[in-house]
């Protein structure tokens, strides 16, 4: 067995903690697990791509092969479309469709595309998967920094390596009690927007 | 033994401080900085120094003091340490001793993308381990020191980012009882005195012939130790064609084996010197072998060597004759290249398509962006040139600052300020830098530009932490890595005691700030201003900052859309929306900088 998941997005869009808490949870299942990120300035608005990687076996390189993933969680659109080749032609990708422009693109230097060329682009990659809008279904829960548990939630729909509910508690026990109905509720909503 | 997940700095940590390692010191450099860190956890005498070169020197006499130690840099560091290097290889160290060099391929976190292998093997000839994995990491930094003191040779590590920044599983020991050393300084002037000396034992060489010689006749007893050391092997494949994997390029060769489905021939080298036997035995019966390293073709280079003084005839293939020179490897790197050696083509052009990137800028809040609008305020102006220096100020050179014109090294500001008017630029210079970076490595340039009586304004940026590494200290800070309450060195107090003319100036006042410095302009001399300001991403946390709160409005009545406020200042919380500047809430930390920015007024 062997598992490649990336989670792609912007800095301070919670990524890490969604890749921790995965690869903490195949630990607990028993798995051997690599991770790395390859992040810019992360805390400054950068680019930031998780490598986790889990399998019953030795892993190798920290860093998931190109075209080798599972699933991409692309937690905004410019960055999925960035690393939608680390995904596998037999993989499934999740992608939060709200956009956060970059600096060179509010500075008309660089041009931030349309929502609907780079979901364009992404389907033109023959690969298939499901977008969502997670940063408006956070808001709507209350609070925009809850886009990371939504994708937790909607991961949990698309593969069946880890419970739900282990994903869940992992999640729970790695952040303050006060958010924890805020979370489940996240983390529910996230499960329903995706229809498998 | 136990197991347990840990990042490869920790993982190195813990080597060093099972191996009994007392002392450690560093600078920091992403990806090497949380070394230093686990170890000061780890209760052992740890600290940052002012650069790399003064770290290895604490170091290093730990080690002659006789406790074991090790010296953390990042590949910059290494190369402002190399000067020591060419003296510590040549004495020898006493207790063991590892030096951590990381290298950044692909300049993810870097100004320059280099291999310190070169420097610390090819010419220090110094043993290097390239670890292949986080565990491989830990127990090579344990080897390194029971081999260095064994030689008495100093021994390296050189971890590339994919090893200091991976975790993964490690089984290592947290009962090691290493052995308690008592701390004993023997002298031995022939060998810690490095000097042109006649050595009169010796029919009157010179000493530094002399110690050449020593580490010279070592190699021969390093080569021995690596024909057997455990992290060589060799793995049986078909076909004529060898694949050597050098450190993590044998971890991106295992995976792009497995992806290409055949068993190939591979020997994994992770040790300089190489293993020559064992490499003329792999060899044997090729016609053809590629060598997968991070970044330069060093093992390459010296098995061509190894091949030509065997009288082998083989097609060597690797970073100096086919793939790409320039570069992180990767999986997909190395499964291209299997591809295309098997069908006999060249290595194929990358084909990269541009998408929108994400650059780094200064944080909401951060005080450097205050002081770049003013200063660019001031050289709009008068013309004149702006020489940068490390840290997160640099951002100030992209867009939409554009501000600095030169980016070099640790330092480099100020000697470059005043040899451009040394060359007869008839304008202003400004030498930029950060306070971290002026105890590094800024103080003798403004020693030297003092002397040489330059005609300057150096400006020190003064926030009180190495922020862009993570927030260590450095003298101008109240607390060291592991003790607080410390008297902070005033770098401008400093400046004065050297004989600059100081002016203070607080960033956030953009107004402020451009009247002293263009007061300092008119000033002839060294000038030094100090914008004082704490950093905000730390110290906010702390509930200490350096401005008055304001909630920042947008009088949309006043407001036209001109983006000024996005073209030339670029605070990552304001953008234009529907031809008007809205403020991002979520992310505004209320500094009030842009006020100043408005020609119109319409942010309050």
């Amino acid at each position: 067995m062997k598992f490649d998941l990336v989670i792609a997005g912007v800095g301070g869009q919670g990524n890490i903690l969604a890749s921790q808490v995965i690869a903490k949870c195949a630990m607990d299942a028993g798995y051997n697990v690599v991770n790395t990120e390859t992040k810019g300035a992360a805390q400054r608005g950068g680019s930031v791509l998780s490598h986790v990687r889990i399998a019953d076996s030795e892993i190798y390189s920290p860093l998931v092969p190109q075209g080798q993933a599972d699933i991409l969680l692309g937690f905004e659109p410019l960055e999925a479309l960035r690393y939608i080749n680390m995904l596998s032609k037999q993989g499934t990708y999740i992608i939060n469709t709200a956009p956060v422009p970059t600096i060179l693109a509010n500075l008309k230097v660089d041009e931030y595309p349309s929502q609907e060329q780079m979901i364009a682009a992404i389907k033109d990659k023959g690969v298939s998967g499901y977008f969502l809008n997670a940063t408006q279904a956070a808001k709507d829960i209350g609070n925009v920094l809850l886009t990371n548990v939504i994708m937790l939630g909607a991961f949990t729909r698309i593969s069946k390596l880890l419970p739900p509910d282990a994903i869940l508690q992992m999640l729970l026990s790695m952040v303050k009690e006060k958010f924890h109905a805020d979370d489940k509720k996240a983390f529910e909503c996230g499960q329903r927007l995706i229809q498998v | 033994m136990q197991k347990q997940f840990m990042l490869g700095n920790e993982a190195i940590a813990r080597g060093a401080v099972e191996s009994g390692v007392k002392v450690v010191a560093g600078y920091p450099g992403t990806p090497a900085t949380e070394i230093v860190d686990h170890c000061a956890e780890f209760g052992v005498y740890a600290e940052w120094s002012t650069n790399e070169k003064h770290a290895f020197e604490v170091a290093a006499a730990g080690s002659l003091t006789n406790q074991r130690a090790m010296a953390v840099m990042k590949h910059n560091g290494t190369n402002a340490a190399a000067d020591f290097l060419m003296h510590i290889n040549f004495t020898g160290i006493k207790a063991g001793m590892v030096l951590i060099s990381a290298d950044d391929p692909g300049g993810l976190s870097s100004q320059c993308e280099e291999d310190t292998r070169i420097l610390i093997h090819n010419y220090a000839h110094v043993p290097v381990f390239d670890p292949a994995s986080v565990q491989e990491a830990y127990e090579m930094t344990k080897a390194a020191i029971e081999l260095s003191e064994k030689t008495e040779v100093l021994f390296a590590l050189r971890p590339v980012m994919r090893i200091n920044h991976a975790g993964s599983m490690v089984t290592f020991n947290p009962d090691a009882k290493p052995e308690v050393k008592k701390p004993d300084f023997v002298i031995d002037r022939s060998r810690y005195v490095m000097s042109a000396v006649v050595e009169k034992e010796l029919g009157g060489e010179l000493r530094p012939k002399m110690r050449h010689r020593w580490l010279n006749e070592k190699q021969v007893e390093l080569k021995a130790i690596m024909e057997t050391s455990p992290f060589n092997w060799v793995e049986a494949g078909e076909g004529e064609t060898g694949f050597i994997g050098c450190g993590i390029g044998y971890a991106f060769l295992k995976e792009a084996e497995q992806i290409y489905g055949k068993k190939l021939p591979i020997l994994k080298l992770s040790t300089l010197p190489l293993p020559e036997k064992k490499v003329l035995e792999f060899v044997k019966g090729l016609k053809k072998l590629v060598v997968f390293e991070e970044i330069e073709p060093v093992v390459e280079t010296l098995i061509k060597e190894l091949c030509f003084e065997n009288n082998i005839q083989l097609e060597i293939l690797g970073r100096d004759t086919y793939l790409p020179q320039e570069g992180e490897l990767s999986a997909g790197f190395v499964l291209t290249a299997l591809e295309n050696v098997f069908a006999n083509k060249a290595y194929p052009v990358p084909v990269s398509q541009y998408i929108p990137a994400r650059t780094r800028t200064q944080c909401s809040g951060c005080s450097h962006r205050g002081l770049l609008i003013a200063l660019k305020e001031v050289v709009k102006k008068n013309g004149g040139v702006v020489t940068g220096d490390i840290g997160c100020h640099d951002a100030g050179t992209f867009e939409p600052m554009k501000l600095q014109a030169t980016i070099y090294c640790m330092g480099s500001s100020i000697p470059m300020a005043y040899g451009i008017k040394a060359a007869g630029f008839d304008k202003p210079t400004y030498a930029l830098i950060g306070d971290s970076t002026f105890y590094h490595n800024g103080l003798t340039g403004l020693a030297s530009a003092i002397f040489n009586k330059a005609n300057i304004t150096v400006i020190i940026g003064y926030n009180s932490t190495t922020a862009m590494t993570g927030f260590q200290p450095h003298p101008g800070s109240e607390n060291n890595l592991t003790q607080d309450g410390l008297q902070p060195m005033d770098p401008g107090v400093v400046a004065a005691a050297m004989g600059a003319k100081v002016f203070r100036c607080n960033p956030y006042n953009v107004e402020e700030t451009i009247k002293v410095i263009n007061e300092a302009t008119a000033e002839t001399g060294v000038k030094v201003v100090i914008a004082e300001a704490l950093c905000y991403l730390k110290f906010g946390r702390e509930n200490k900052i350096s401005y008055t709160f304001r909630n920042i409005t947008v009088d949309e009545e006043v407001c036209n859309g001109c983006s000024l406020c996005v073209r030339t200042f670029g605070c990552p919380s304001i953008t234009i929306v529907d031809e008007k500047a809205t403020i991002d809430y979520s992310s505004c930390n209320g500094c009030g900088v842009c006020v100043s920015v408005c020609k119109r007024g319409a942010l309050k």
